[in-house]
């Protein structure tokens, strides 16, 4: 019934020292999941969300500038931004910046007309729609998880669990990730928080579960 | 009163009019006719020579007929030094459009760019109109053969046949009523042309040297543009008069006969 | 990697395209476009740097379709092929050079099909067949073997430019 969208994102190789990993799950039901101090899934509007990875000023800034323009967009036209229109706008205003350092790789994920709409985008003004994207340092492990356990017809709760499950995994792995999992789930009526976990916690969890 | 509003080309008088566009096209009503002929197998352009002096040198090829591309060429009634300038700018205007493309400006588009020119200058500051009306004849991919015209203020139209200049007003009037939609040919256009330039010149006897011709043909998928030399347009003059002449004579006839009765 | 091919027949011009969208190792997507209708009758593929081939196939594609809307007629494949060499070229010599590689195939009423090939360095070609990618090196050799402009129908095209594919 649904299909999910986990994202890992990055733990940081730079002087970031509270940074951890969130996931980000979507499709009819979307989450995303972040962390300790650093929050790593960014609330754009009550239907967006941004997840963080690569260098935290950078996607908290331009999120937030995002956010800045989608207020405008719903302001002037009286209605909400897409979730395509939205990424969009991201991916434009980081090309312009293209070759001069930046660092950021997002996943914008939000319900519009269209229903569930779920964007990759990152500093090389790349812009890649899909149902399911794990960015980050640790994001070959999640895919692994994410792949092997993902399946079309999942209910929400299933979701979550994949989610979650996808993250710990890659902290595991990934010496630059860690911390906490924030799962979110993007709904019709836009995004609820459905859970902050102690990645430690998780990982004992799974492993007696498993 | 109106000299508060003429002087500057950007303000409108209180009846909502620009003057100093209004002056240009006046300025175009003293200027030498010219006028133009859509036919099924090319198109032709004729303009009065008003210059004409033993002791002008007569290198110049054409003194209102410009050719502008391979397949475009127009011909400019108003003030000479103006029309330079448009007509330099409209070359421009054609290779940067092949530059860019590598293909020959279509018609309209060479029209519609320089009438942006045109138009600004009757509403960005402190700047006089241009004070010349131009005919345009080419050909493109898309539409064939085409006539247009443009004024100073920035206007243009595609045309079948027209006329600016001089007593443009009667000439196309003559025009309307002569031009036969869909069966003129080229030939028949240079007769026509002929008759109407003769009636509507303030002269009493059409010569070769005081006008000028251009036709735009086709041929084995290039465009010719050829300018008529006097001795070929001599003929035409001359079998205009004739045929003037032998309508007068059956007039004459035909009146004496209505006498007779 | 990124491969995209193109073939003129007779009265066609059939291109085709890989899918993948990568970045380092990693495939993110396995169904991404790299087609973009100019207009009616012209497809322009470009592979490339990522972020480069989106925005400048974008940009050249608004502006054919503005040449359309301005003119009320279809820009011609040739016209549309300069246009973007030009750009390309332009930007090239710029701060800001786009690092694309492209093919543009288009039906023209009079003219009829066509194939254009361009590289990131603005070069321009007019060609028979073409491909950009790693696999084109492989391709292109199979393809001066076996073209024969006037034995192609469209659906007979359609092996040869599998059997590229599949190198």
């Amino acid at each position: 019934r649904l299909a999910i969208l986990p994202s890992i994102i990055r733990g940081d190789w730079q002087s970031h020292t509270q940074c951890t990993n969130p996931g980000s799950i979507q499709t009819p039901l979307h989450h995303s999941s972040s962390s300790q101090t650093v929050k790593k899934v960014i609330e754009i509007n009550p239907y967006l969300l941004g997840t963080m990875a690569g260098g935290a000023a950078d996607c908290m800034y331009w999120e937030r500038v995002l956010s800045k323009h989608c207020r405008i967009y719903e302001l002037r036209n009286k209605e909400r931004i897409s979730v395509a229109a939205a990424s969009k706008l991201l991916a434009n205003m980081v090309y312009q910046y293209k070759g001069m350092g930046l660092s950021m790789g997002t996943m914008i994920c939000g319900w519009d007309k269209r229903g569930p709409g779920l964007y990759y985008v990152n500093e090389e003004g790349t812009r890649l729609s899909g149902g399911m994207f794990a960015v980050g340092s640790g994001s070959t492990y999640a895919y692994g998880v994410l792949d092997s356990n993902h399946r079309p017809d999942m209910t929400p709760e299933e979701a979550y669990d994949l989610g979650r499950r996808a993250i710990c995994h890659a902290t595991h792995r990934d010496a630059y990730s860690g911390g906490v999992v924030n799962l979110y789930h993007m709904q019709q009526s836009g995004w609820i928080k459905v859970s902050q976990n102690d990645v430690s916690e998780l990982q004992y969890k799974f492993r007696e579960g498993n | 009163m109106s000299r508060r509003y003429d002087s500057r080309t950007t303000i409108f008088s209180p009846e909502g009019r620009l003057y100093q566009v209004e002056y240009a096209m006046e300025a175009i009503g003293h200027a030498g006719t010219c006028l133009g002929i859509l036919a099924n197998d090319g198109v032709l352009l004729v303009a009065e020579r008003r210059n004409t002096h033993k002791l002008l040198d007569d290198v110049m090829f054409s003194e209102k007929i410009y050719k502008l591309n391979d397949d475009l060429a127009c011909s400019v009634a108003g003030i000479t030094a103006d029309a330079n300038v448009l007509t330099n700018e409209l070359r421009v205007i054609a290779q940067r459009y092949y530059f860019q493309y590598q293909e020959p400006i279509p018609c309209e588009q060479l029209v519609m760019t320089l009438c942006d020119l045109k138009q600004s200058y009757t509403q960005f500051g402190g700047k006089r109109p241009f004070g010349v009306s131009i005919l345009y004849m080419g050909w493109d991919k898309h539409y064939g053969y085409q006539l247009y015209q443009s004024d100073p203020s920035g206007n243009y139209g595609g045309w079948k046949a027209t006329c600016i200049g001089n007593n443009s007003a009667a000439a196309v009037s003559m025009l309307k009523q002569d031009y036969k939609e869909g069966e003129t040919t080229l030939q028949s256009a240079l007769a026509l042309a002929i008759k109407v330039l003769n009636k509507t010149m303030d002269i009493s006897k059409l010569t070769a040297e005081k006008v000028e011709i251009a036709k735009l043909t086709r041929e084995n998928g290039k465009t010719r543009i050829k300018v008529l030399k006097q001795e070929e347009v001599e003929p035409l003059i001359k079998k205009h008069e004739e045929e003037e002449k032998k309508a007068a004579k059956e007039k004459k006839e035909k009146d004496q006969r209505d006498k007779a009765e | 990697m990124d491969f995209v091919i193109g073939i003129q027949g007779e009265d066609f011009v059939a291109v085709a395209g890989d899918t993948v969208a990568s970045s380092n190792v990693l495939i993110l997507k396995h169904d991404h476009n790299k087609m973009f209708k100019l207009s009616k009758k012209i497809l322009l593929l470009c592979v490339g740097e990522t972020g480069d081939t989106v925005q400048f196939a974008e940009y050249i594609q608004k502006n054919v379709q503005l040449y359309n809307m301005r003119n009320g007629y279809e820009m011609s494949p040739t016209a549309a092929a300069n246009f973007t060499r030009r750009n390309l070229a332009d930007y090239l010599r710029s701060r800001t050079p786009y690092h694309v590689n492209l093919l543009l195939a288009g039906c023209d009423d009079i003219d009829g099909p066509s194939l254009f090939y361009m590289d990131y360095l603005a070069s321009m070609a007019r060609v028979p067949f073409a491909a950009h990618g790693y696999a084109s090196h492989l391709t292109i050799t199979l393809l001066d073997r076996f073209y024969r402009p006037s034995e192609f129908l469209c659906p007979l095209s359609c092996p040869l430019r599998v059997k590229c594919l599949m190198q």
